[in-house]
């Protein structure tokens, strides 16, 4: 660092003598140069909600002369924390993005050419409705896949979907937090949040919170570990922000979790460290967990996970003493193992076993606020099965998301029938799908695909018909419940006017509704829905407040302990938090996470692990100008002792090759990985031209990543390719 | 009536920074920074051999000296220095001549091409003269930076600096450096 310094200063010194001579021919245009923002610009600060990640943060958006000057937290969110994160000031640019999607239009060459022909909004959804209709006469309405992600205006998307008549909804959390989701609700009926702010000891693992920031969690744990010492106890086969930042950090052996928690529940129901009296009132299955984890000792679990069988013994009791002020943390996107769910419903059944249970600094129920809903006409339900046949294939899955691994290879055998149109929304399968041949695959053997979006994704891109969405700054959207321990609602409204030929998903929606004959659905406004919403909101005016404010929140404390009464029924079968879970048994599943080591990669190849920063967490924030700054193009994480081995040099090119796919990219080499283990971070590499930062610059995990599910769940298993790496 | 004397200055914890940027890209969206310069960054140290490691993030920015010696080398006086202790640079009377560059202890400065001048952290003077704190101060998730006004015995800045144990960089320039590092 000191020395990068000198240099440039002694250069600049030296320069010093000519500066003189250019500055002097730069004085006469200075005299007209005025810094500064013109004065005469109306100012507006205008409370919104942000859309650059699921987080929602609150935000207050400052307008001058009708153009987004800068986004500044707004305090009134107890969730959002009073910040936002590099994502959130820079969804400026995704509205002044020369990249951006400015008209609705239509492919002219071949899928992926990239040759297009600006069109009217008529012509587009003219298209599009007669493309729709044409599959759903020739194959029925179920031939029709309506992929969507997350997002206030997501409701409409799937609304067209059902109206049309198809089953075939796929959204993403089985790309995401179905196991993790799925784990909690099988144990405690519900998916809790984690009360960072006041727990004393946390364990985290399969989550590196202090780069996927989540809100509040990433906020409070920052505070809890610097300020309150509260301890943290960190697993990654990366050194990672959060391991930097944690007070012990685990280098585990890849897809070993279970057995470190397994050797846990162990250690502390051995030593009688559990919290008896939580146990015998709340839970059931206790006996036959204690039976079944005696043969899970610290000592097996040290030969599974690399982890001294005295630190997993240490810190379980560390963990039992903290009691209901510790945690066992349960992360967001649990896309890693084909073992993922049973690993979570381990963790969830460590937290029950100590007690944290809807206590401060434990796991809480989340608190709901209620609004009101817009009664719209509603349609008949599809008649046709899923494709994906997940009430067969999956029976405790979420069936209104779907699987989408198990949908994708379905549809591309055409059993158990064919479908042939793919409508998609807000969502990039191209890069959040692993294994990017057989996404195109998929692509090619559709009749039509049309794609909703801010901007040309690597989906758009392969589309028929492209619809430009608005931005969020330029749109009013539904209002949104954030139930949590400090539950909130939010509001986003529109900032500014679009500045492109763009719409609103609602007004895309209509749009095809009524060419489809399906616009009586869909005959309403966004004010009219909002309205509706806002009449059920427990604060007086509640319209006026949310349009000055942006949020409501419950004001006080949180209340903890509300289901710890003799008569709450969990939303189990058994009405008790399930740690033997009899529904589980019945759908052939173990009762309790059993343990099976995990495949380790052969002696020449590399497990593929993935991961985010901070200011990248999405792929569609790597063309964002502001955040690409920070990384221009991604790389891949390797041991310097395999390194050598091989003769891989820092900032060489390497190719990455595994069963489905090769890419080519810059060797990181560094000690802050396991010599197991590659990483590569996600978002790069495109294929849209019009993502130009990040066109074929880098590479896309999605090219190499192997087709792996979860078992339970369906969720895709994003960490068990293993990879050879090679100088390029 | 007379003012109460202000001295502004910031207190880091350098311990609570994550890398996340957010203050980085809130200076850039707040002071119209042009794509290539920064006017605040995250200084990174990273130590060791796996698995004993170690990472450190230090955010940096200009440090409002007491004893600017960017302020002493301008040729035109475009650097200059308010009461309350924020440095800043007149855009008018700046040549580009870039001597503040060269003589800034803490390679805060930058010379805006588009603009011909050179430029750094303001410490969002403007907002604060609303009353505000600075951008980068405000967005960050986990309070890092604190700001405020060291006369102000009151305040939370002067509350850590008489109860935590701090550093500043480069104290040996005589430059007097007002971030101050808590340890």
């Amino acid at each position: 660092m000191g020395t990068i310094r000198m240099d440039r200063r002694l250069f600049l010194k030296s320069a010093g003598a000519t500066a003189g001579a250019v500055a002097a021919t730069q004085v006469g245009c200075l005299k007209y140069f005025k810094k500064g923002r013109s004065s005469a610009a109306e100012t507006k600060e205008i409370p919104t909600t942000c859309e650059l990640c699921p987080n929602k943060c609150s935000a207050i958006a400052v307008v001058e002369g009708g153009f987004v000057k800068k986004l500044n937290p707004n305090p009134e969110n107890p969730k959002s924390r009073d910040m936002l994160c590099a994502r959130g000031n820079a969804a400026i640019k995704q509205v002044y993005d020369p990249d951006r999607l400015k008209q609705p239009m239509i492919r002219v060459g071949a899928r992926g050419e990239g040759k297009w022909k600006p069109v009217s909004w008529d012509e587009a959804f003219d298209f599009a409705a007669k493309k729709l209709s044409d599959v759903k006469g020739k194959y029925g309405p179920e031939a029709s896949l309506w992929s969507s992600t997350e997002g206030f205006q997501e409701v409409f998307f799937k609304n067209l979907g059902l109206a049309f008549g198809s089953p075939n909804l796929v959204r993403h959390p089985t790309l995401c937090l179905a196991s993790v989701n799925l784990a909690y609700s099988a144990t405690f009926g519900t998916v809790p949040s984690f009360d960072l702010l006041n727990s004393k000891f946390v364990i985290m693992s399969g989550a590196n919170r202090f780069e996927s920031i989540i809100t509040p969690d990433t906020m409070d744990l920052i505070g809890g570990v610097m300020e309150r010492k509260a301890k943290l106890v960190y697993l990654d086969p990366r050194f990672t922000v959060t391991a930097a930042k944690a007070d012990e950090w685990y280098p585990i052996k890849p897809g070993t979790d279970l057995a470190f928690i397994l050797a846990m529940i162990h250690v502390i129901i051995a030593e009688n460290r559990h919290s008896k009296d939580f146990v015998a009132a709340y839970t059931t299955g206790f006996d036959q967990l204690a039976e079944h984890v005696k043969q899970y000792t610290p000592e097996w679990a040290e030969k599974e996970t690399e982890i001294p069988a005295k630190d997993i013994t240490r810190i379980a009791r560390e963990f039992a003493d903290a009691g209901a002020r510790a945690l066992y943390y349960a992360g967001r996107r649990s896309s890693w193992y084909q073992n993922d769910f049973q690993m979570r419903r381990a963790q969830a059944i460590l937290n029950a076993i100590v007690g944290n249970w809807d206590q401060m600094g434990g796991m809480v129920p989340n608190a709901k606020l209620p609004k009101g809903e817009f009664l719209f006409m509603p349609w008949d339900e599809p008649k046709a099965p899923r494709v994906d046949e997940v009430q067969k294939e999956f029976p405790l899955a979420a069936a209104s998301d779907g699987v989408y691994l198990k949908l994708r290879e379905n549809v591309l055998s055409g059993k158990p029938y064919p479908v042939k149109a793919w409508m998609v929304y807000k969502q990039d399968p191209m890069n959040s799908l692993p294994d990017q041949s057989k996404t195109l695959k998929m692509i090619e053997q559709m009749d039509f695909i049309g794609v909703i979006d801010v901007q040309m994704s690597d989906m758009a891109w392969y589309a028929d018909v492209v619809f430009p969405e608005s931005a969020y700054l330029e749109r009013t959207d539904p209002v949104e419940v954030m139930p949590g321990i400090w539950p909130a609602v939010v509001y986003r409204q529109q900032v500014v006017k679009p500045i492109h030929d763009t719409k609103p998903n609602l007004e895309i929606i209509q749009g095809l509704a009524k060419r489809l004959g399906l616009g009586d659905y869909f005959d309403y406004t966004i004010e009219q829905w909002v309205d509706a919403e806002f009449k059920d909101l427990p604060i007086p005016m509640a319209a006026e407040h949310m349009k000055k404010h942006g949020v409501w929140a419950a004001t006080g404390q949180p209340s903890y302990g509300k289901t710890l009464t003799p008569d709450h029924r969990f939303v189990t079968k058994t009405g008790k938090i399930e740690i033997f879970s009899e529904r589980l048994q019945e759908a052939g599943y173990d009762p309790l996470p059993v343990y099976t080591a995990p495949v380790q990669p052969p002696g020449d190849r590399f497990r593929l692990i993935l991961g985010r920063v901070g200011y990248f967490t999405h792929a569609n924030q790597s063309n964002n100008v502001w955040l690409h700054e920070f990384m221009k193009e991604n790389d891949l994480w390797i041991n310097p002792k395999p390194a050598e081995r091989m003769g891989i040099r820092d900032g060489a090119y390497v190719t990455v090759t595994s069963s489905v796919g090769s890419v080519k990219l810059k060797a990181r080499v560094t000690e802050e990985i396991r010599p197991d283990c590659v990483f590569m971070l996600h978002g790069f590499g495109k294929k849209s031209k019009m993502q130009s930062l990040v066109y074929n610059v880098g590479a896309s995990d999605a090219v190499i990543l192997e087709t792996a599910w979860d078992k339970v769940s369906g969720n895709a298993a994003f960490h068990e390719t293993f990879v050879k790496v090679a100088n390029a | 009536m007379a003012m109460k004397k202000k001295r502004y200055a910031l207190v880091i914890d350098s311990r609570k920074c994550i890398n996340c940027k957010a203050c980085v890209v809130a200076c850039k969206a707040e002071n119209n920074v042009p794509i290539g310069n920064f006017r605040n960054r995250i200084n990174e140290e990273r130590k060791g051999e796996y698995p004993k490691l170690s990472i450190n993030f230090e955010p940096e920015q200009c440090h409002h000296c007491a004893e600017p010696s960017c302020v002493r080398v301008c040729p035109t006086g475009a650097s200059w220095q308010r009461k309350d202790g924020i440095v800043l640079v007149n855009y008018d009377e700046c040549i580009g001549c870039r001597y503040c560059m060269v003589a800034c202890p803490y390679d805060a400065r930058y010379f805006n091409e588009e603009q011909g001048v050179v430029d750094k952290c303001t410490l969002c003077s403007h907002r604060v003269d609303k009353g505000d704190t600075p951008a980068c101060v405000e967005t960050c998730p986990s309070k890092v930076r604190v700001f405020g006004d060291l006369e102000d015995t009151s305040s939370r800045i002067h509350e850590l600096l008489s109860t935590r144990r701090y550093r500043v960089k480069e104290p040996q320039t005589g430059n007097g450096p007002q971030l101050y590092y808590l340890l």
